[in-house]
């Protein structure tokens, strides 16, 4: 039906426009205080909506604080990880070097085993024992172990320089049981390449004794 | 839109005391008068009144002067609201449903006499009926009948499209005519 149509039946429907008339004048009346009553509501709840409106940005601000707090400091097992990713990346160069010096020196000490078979392992004993270090462990395992042919005897993990926690300065990031740990396991191969020189010098010395007969 | 009307936005978007005050006198009995012909009692009304004018306080910022006038606007708010609070109250009330579509077999000619003709008895019986329609129906024939607001206020009232507002103001008529029928069998 169309607007033009229904405005006509408005003008026409004499009785339905005096019924809703009617039924208006006896709704309920606004009360009179209810103006005010609302009023005083809005004003009850300005307050609140400006404290929140002040609060907010603080939060706000702490809440993006914690998190770039939390980005930024690194946790305790990341500088561990990274701690022992650089041994991997160091260790290397020290068991090149340790292979390569036995290259050099091993026609000279192998003579040395030769001709002074008895006053070798005394006096590295000596050296070693002043030093407390596994510095020249590996090369001297290296060195006795072609000659004499106990490879199987050596200890499979070559200790070089890096190894020993004191000499590095990043190596003070690890904890004291670690220290104690590795400090246990340079002591523990430094009694077992003294047993082994010892053995090679008995050998040494029975060869010797062999030779003389 | 006036200069008054002008204004009044202006002082409702800086949320000036006075302009609300203003503005619940200009249209505080209109928007009253349709919260409480939808609501079943006084102080439904008064509550849904209160949070009608809250919201309209609060959102004035998305008043659009293009689209309605701000009484249409405050009129839609009102209407919506108490829609809303039928909805989730959902109060106990009877209405007249014409399922079977009996109301449209009513001749236009019965409804004009019946609507039409002056008859104090007829206007009574109209009042009783239309206490059987539901609230929406009754807030759109009184905003058309009573307010004589266009089709198209009406729709933006009460978000739909004129057509719609049309065919429904028709199939009410013939409803009252209905009730009619029925009251006085």
């Amino acid at each position: 039906m169309k607007e033009e149509q229904l405005n006509k039946l408005r003008e026409q429907d004499q009785n339905l426009r005096d019924a809703i008339r009617l039924d208006e004048v006896e709704l309920p009346q606004m009360p009179v205080d209810l103006n005010a009553r609302l009023m005083q509501r809005v004003t009850q709840e300005k307050p609140h909506k400006a404290r929140t409106r002040i609060i907010w940005p603080w939060i706000a601000a702490a809440c993006v604080a914690a998190v770039i707090a939390v980005f930024l400091t690194p946790p305790k097992e990341v500088t561990g990880e990274i701690a022992q990713m650089q041994e991997p990346t160091v260790e290397p160069v020290g068991t090149v070097i340790a292979k390569q010096e036995p290259k050099k020196v091993e026609p000279e000490q192998l003579q040395m085993a030769e001709a002074k078979p008895i006053r070798k392992a005394p006096v590295k004993l000596k050296e070693q024992a002043c030093e407390q270090t596994v510095e020249e462990k590996p090369l001297l395992a290296q060195e006795t172990a072609p000659v004499e042919e106990m490879v199987t005897e050596q200890p499979t993990v070559t200790l070089s320089e890096h190894d020993v926690p004191i000499t590095r300065p990043e190596n003070l990031k690890y904890t004291p049981e670690e220290m104690a740990l590795m400090k246990k396991q340079a002591n523990e191969a430094y009694l077992k390449w003294v047993e082994l020189e010892l053995e090679i010098a008995k050998y040494h010395l029975e060869q010797t004794a062999q030779n003389d007969k | 839109m006036t200069e008054t009307d002008i204004n009044l936005i202006l002082g409702l978007r800086e949320q000036s005391p006075k302009a609300q005050q203003m503005a619940l006198e200009r249209y505080g009995n209109d928007v009253f008068a349709q919260v409480a012909r939808m609501l079943p009692a006084v102080e439904d009304a008064e509550e849904v009144y209160q949070d009608v004018f809250i919201k309209v306080f609060r959102n004035i910022n998305q008043y659009d002067e293009e689209k309605s006038s701000i009484k249409t606007w405050i009129m839609r708010i009102a209407y919506n609201e108490a829609v809303t609070w039928l909805r989730h109250k959902r109060p106990t009330m009877l209405y007249f449903e014409d399922r079977e579509g009996q109301s449209d077999e009513l001749s236009d000619q019965v409804v004009e006499e019946t609507l039409g003709r002056p008859n104090s008895e007829m206007v009574q019986l109209i009042r009783a009926a239309m206490k059987h329609l539901p609230p929406d129906e009754r807030a759109i024939i009184t905003m058309f009948y009573y307010e004589e607001m266009s089709l198209k206020e009406i729709a933006y009232v009460t978000e739909s499209i004129p057509t719609t507002v049309a065919s429904k103001l028709s199939r009410t008529r013939k409803k009252l005519c209905r009730i009619i029928k029925m009251l006085q069998s």
